[in-house]
């Protein structure tokens, strides 16, 4: 439980009250007196319930009740005074949809606000009841969201991670979907190109067909024919081209993933939800080759729309096109698959898959939840952690899958996390427990959840492959309360038989969590309120390792029995067993989590002690002889830069050849046609199509010299005569003067 | 899905694309129409970007200015008479991958085609937009224009032209969200194709004026500003054009302006003589229409038809009694 609900159930002090006389032999039901102040959950505000936000946009799929609320309040209910009634009203409404909830009634936010507004009005009376109604209203009007309402209980894991797997879902097959769209679109748009060219589509019938009927009799649509067959086209798609994405695009529009469009019919698409590994991965194989299709048909439309596909090159490539081409970004584009394990034992052939899975490229998502952590515990083997709580552990093993592990009640806490594992390209596996095994009837799932948590039992952590490339990266174990210590400690404050308030800090061990559930009962021994406790030590205290114990040193817990009495109780030997295991257990973690770390310990220890013989060692030096001043830097002046004369940058300079050959100054023209017109011979365009002299003698000095008095931007020059036998040549050179 | 191909082979074997690539039919335009020299330059700009002909439609209006598309290799639209912009518009919208230029010119622009040009400017979708400004309507064969000089005898003013000029580039400069606006003479090849670069490269509606010789109809025109080079004023500015020294040995009248000084854009754009060439105004930051109003999906027939069906289901009669009684509920 977080420090905050403690916070919200403290400030009642006391707890409860210290036992008094009773007869040692009688059953009780224990419970932890650390727990005492949690028991009407309704009255607290903490995490649930949940709203599972309904719109597709994937963007926050969930929010906790307290935190719509806060958001109402923050809109309607100024701070101080002014807002204090709107206040009180809307978390009055907020209190009793929770006890709507906690009395098992479903529905989503809305509807369960109109009930609880119903309740609520029914019990107002006159002005106040108008008052209730505006504020309730206006608030109303300030729900930012909603959706269905899930409570802290046994399917809680199952719904949630469902709802956020569909949002995420939603929008990978949004992206998918519409770049295959698109594609479709493209390649049939080429074809419909290619089709329009073709001779049928000018024929005078399929001119008039592709007329409404309104206007068909404007036309003369064999004259039309005429013309357009006339006109030129471009060259028809080649045969092997039409026939590739023809072929590509009935991939397309034939893929049964998901639906083709939001909205269409939705009845052939595959499923993706499963409830066994093996049936999970069988679906895969079977659907791997219609995959390998989609892949193949997505990789040529993209080249095919982009004009880029190369037999010569990429027939080979995708004549060869298996399962072994798709790449992991491939694979990962396509639906995920999510695999609900039912609660309870995992079967080893489940077992093998599960870890086949595990270790694959495959976009897996595993849900195991576990609802009973201590049924072991009441066999002979007296062991904990077995049947599916142990999953997580062994799928860290693998290195290569998502894991996440958490208590049902802390699910909201880490919910960016659950995205995390639902979005990332491979397997994942989330292991949760519910604490819904309703052993003891009294406790709300959450609180055994919570006590779970509490007492390292099963402690939050998450591993995430893509974070980094080691554990620092990789691995957390934040989430945890006091996830630095052993077991988190809590203030017990309870009065004794003289009605003398004590506060005692006390850590809420394994053996807590055993204490909340009625089957161990018998591994406490209560200890009689006159009886001497001398011996007796708390358990944290008995089982820590580093601590000093006394030979006859007893175990005990705090426990509440019926009617609020706090009393001590011994522990069963076998039970302090399997705590030292659970905190052994929680050491390894918070190692792999970077808390204390055995490997980082002893190298701080080494360097540190390195770090002090070198010190030492200096020390002595220095007593040893005097110290020597290191010999100061005798650099020379730099030489002053002579100065370096001021390079002019060369000037770009036009080309002008001085002779007698023409030229143009080609970067100048326009490129009007007025010299080519004249003599193309003469006169051509450059790769920029601007003009140069191809050829001087290629005409007659007349045409050059027509051409720079043409040139409206005067930039040919015709230089002098080439052929001396041209008649007329005296007036030329007179008309050309202006151009040299 | 990942490219099954290393990069690199694509390169080596890919060809590069020469000018030719980009030539479309023989123009048909007059010798020494200005008109051949935004073409030349266009297509330069395409080459040097190895443009990919097929990602690159040229759309225009009516003129001969507007033929233009039929000369370019890629997709045309050769649309009608003052919408080349709205055609542009929904191109861009549809296919916001492809080049969108558009040749309109001054009476297809500035006279019937005002309305789309002014919003145009608004939207900011990212073209380049070439402003073929002869101050004549050249294919009806001489025509006065919005843009023709006061007093210009034309087939339709025969008296002269009654009005003031319009100009083209306080007007661009004066409507809201104007992100690009220069101005480029057809006379000077150099400096067309650094403005249509620069331009091309503008993210949003570039708009150029550009000066464009008629020599069929108005043959003295631009006469003397194409011979005396003291009458163009160079914008140059290390953020506009920086033009090369031997053309800045030819003009000299030069003056440092910053695109983004709009205020000053707008004085040197009114001013006639010296004509100003160069980047008048650019501002990166301007919201573009196909970014604020993107589409998302694809629109293909079937998704037509369901969303065309949902919406006239909305106005299906429905029995007064619900249903219950079929024969006798009236429509
Ligand atoms: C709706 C409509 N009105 C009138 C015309 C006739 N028309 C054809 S081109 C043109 C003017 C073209 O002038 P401009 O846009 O300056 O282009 P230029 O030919 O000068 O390049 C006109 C009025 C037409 N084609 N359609
Ligand atoms: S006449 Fe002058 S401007 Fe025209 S194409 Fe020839 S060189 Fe170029
Ligand atoms: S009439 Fe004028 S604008 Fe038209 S092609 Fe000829 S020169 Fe160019």
């Amino acid at each position: 439980m977080s420090a905050e609900i403690l916070e919200l159930a403290g400030g009642k002090s006391p707890d409860a009250k210290l036992g008094g006389d009773r007869d040692g032999a009688a059953k009780i039901t224990p419970r932890p007196a650390l727990l005492a102040g949690y028991w009407n959950l309704t009255e607290l505000r903490y995490d649930y319930p949940l709203v599972l936000v309904a719109d597709d946009t994937g963007v926050s799929p969930v929010r906790s009740l307290t935190a719509v609320i806060d958001g109402v309040l923050r809109e309607i209910a100024p701070r101080g005074a002014e807002g204090e009634a709107a206040r009180k009203h809307v978390l009055g409404i907020e209190r009793e949809i929770r006890g709507l909830l906690s009395a098992d009634a479903g529905g989503t936010l809305s509807e369960l606000w109109g009930r609880a507004k119903n309740t609520l009005l029914a019990r107002a009376e006159g002005a106040a009841a108008d008052v209730l109604k505006e504020n309730l209203d206006r608030a109303r009007s300030a729900l930012a969201y909603d959706g269905e309402m899930v409570d802290c209980g046994a399917e809680t894991a199952d719904t949630l991670i469902e709802h956020i797997w569909k949002a995420v879902q939603a929008d990978k097959i949004r992206r998918l979907r519409g770049k295959i769209e698109i594609l479709a679109l493209r390649l049939s748009d080429i074809l419909k190109a290619d089709a329009m060219q073709s001779a049928e589509a000018r024929d005078a019938e399929s001119l008039e067909r592709s007329v409404g009927t309104s206007f068909r009799d404007s036309f003369d649509f064999e004259a039309m024919s005429r013309l357009l067959i006339e006109a030129p086209a471009g060259d028809p798609l080649p045969e092997e081209r039409r026939r590739r994405i023809g072929d590509a695009l009935s991939v397309l529009d034939s893929q049964k993933f998901f639906a083709p469009w939001d909205g269409g019919e939705d009845t052939e698409t595959y499923t993706f939800l499963f409830d066994s590994c093996a049936a999970a991965a069988e679906a895969f194989q079977a659907r791997v080759a219609e995959m390998v299709a989609l892949v193949k048909a997505i990789s040529i439309a993209e080249l095919e729309v982009e004009n880029g596909y190369r037999e010569s090159k990429h027939d080979p490539l995708f004549s060869g096109f298996d399962e072994n081409a798709l790449s992991p970004e491939d694979i990962a584009s396509f639906p995920s698959y999510l695999v609900r394990l039912s609660a309870g034992r995992c079967e080893p052939a489940e077992k093998a898959h599960l870890i086949e899975l595990l270790s694959s490229d495959l976009p897996v998502k595993i849900l195991a939840r576990s609802d009973d952590l201590l049924e072991g515990l009441s066999g002979k083997r007296f062991s904990f952690g077995a049947g599916m709580s142990d999953l997580a552990s062994l799928a860290l093993g693998q290195n290569n899958a998502y894991v996440l592990q958490s208590t049902a009640s802390h699910l909201y806490q880490l919910r960016d996390r659950i995205v995390d594992g639902l979005t990332c390209p491979g397997p994942a596996l989330f292991s949760v427990f519910s604490g819904s095994a309703g052993s003891n009837p009294d406790l709300p799932p959450y609180l055994v959840a919570a006590a779970a948590m509490e007492a390292r039992a099963f402690p939050a952590f998450t591993y995430d492959p893509a974070a980094g490339a080691d554990w620092a990266a990789r691995f957390e174990v934040t989430g945890n309360p006091q996830a630095e210590a052993d077991w988190p400690t809590h203030r017990l404050s309870y009065a004794d038989q003289d009605l003398q308030t004590i506060a005692q800090d006390f850590a809420f061990t394994f053996v807590d969590f055993v204490a909340c559930d009625p089957r161990y009962a018998q591994c406490f021994e209560p200890v009689p309120a006159d009886g001497s406790d001398a011996a007796l030590v708390p358990v944290s205290e008995f089982i820590d390792p580093e601590a000093e114990q006394a030979a006859e040193a007893v175990p005990y817990v705090m426990l509440l029995e019926d009617g609020g009495l706090v009393r001590k109780a011994v522990v069963d030997g076998r039970l302090i067993r399997a705590a030292r295991r659970c905190r052994e257990r929680w050491r390894s973690l918070q190692e792999l989590g970077g808390i204390d770390n055995s490997h980082a310990r002893n190298l701080l220890a080494s360097a540190r002690q390195a770090w002090e013989d070198e010190k030492e060692r200096e020390l002595a030096v220095l007593k040893g002889r005097p110290v020597e001043e290191p010999e100061a830097p005798t650099a020379e002046p730099a030489p002053a830069e002579a100065e370096a004369p001021i390079e002019e940058a060369p000037e770009e300079v036009l080309e002008e050849p001085a002779g007698d050959d023409p030229y143009i100054e080609t970067p100048r023209c326009t490129t009007c046609d007025e010299c080519t017109e004249i003599n193309n011979a003469m006169f051509a365009y450059d790769d920029n199509r601007q003009a140069y002299i191809a050829n001087p003698d290629g005409g007659t000095y007349r045409e050059m010299v027509e051409a720079a008095e043409s040139c409206q931007v005067a930039i040919i020059h015709p230089g002098k005569p080439r052929n001396p036998n041209e008649p007329g040549l005296e007036e030329l050179i007179q008309r050309a003067e202006s151009f040299m | 899905m990942t490219d099954p191909i290393p990069q690199c082979v694509f390169r080596a074997e890919d060809e590069r694309y020469t000018l030719a690539d980009y030539q479309g039919e023989e123009p048909r335009w007059c010798t020494g129409c200005g008109d051949n020299a935004i073409l030349a330059a266009v297509q330069r700009l395409c080459r040097d970007e190895q443009l990919p002909p097929e990602r690159t439609v040229f759309v225009s209006g009516i003129g001969c200015s507007s033929r233009f598309p039929h000369y370019m290799n890629g997709y045309g639209f050769h649309g009608i008479h003052g919408r080349s912009l709205p055609v542009a518009e929904g191109i861009k919208m549809a296919r916001p991958d492809l080049h969108v230029f558009v040749s309109t010119g001054d009476g297809d622009c500035c006279s019937i085609g005002t309305a789309h040009w002014i919003h145009a400017i608004r939207y900011n979708m990212d073209m380049t937009v070439m402003l073929h400004d002869n101050r004549v309507y050249g294919l009806t064969k001489m025509q006065v224009s919005p843009t023709s000089p006061q007093g210009l005898q034309t087939k339709t003013t025969p008296r002269g032209a009654y009005l003031e000029p319009l100009n083209p580039l306080t007007v661009t400069l004066g409507v809201a969200n104007a992100s690009f606006v220069a101005q480029a003479v057809d006379w000077i090849p150099e400096l067309m194709h650094d403005i249509i670069e620069s331009a091309f490269h503008h993210k949003g509606f570039s708009f150029i004026r550009v000066l464009q010789r008629c020599p069929e109809f108005l043959p003295d025109m631009f006469e003397p500003w194409v011979q005396d080079p003291a009458k163009t004023l160079l914008l140059v500015h290390e953020d506009g054009l920086q033009p090369s020294p031997s053309l800045s040995k030819t003009y000299k009248n030069q003056e440092a302006h910053d695109p983004a000084d709009l205020t000053r854009a707008r004085e040197i754009a009114s001013v006639e003589d010296p004509i100003p060439v160069g980047i008048l105004y650019r501002n990166d930051d301007m919201p573009r229409y196909e970014e604020i109003r993107p589409t998302d999906r694809s629109y293909t027939p079937d998704t037509i038809k369901g969303a065309l069906e949902a919406e006239l289901d909305k106005f299906t009669i429905a029995p007064a009694n619900g249903g219950e009684d079929e024969d006798t509920a009236k429509p």
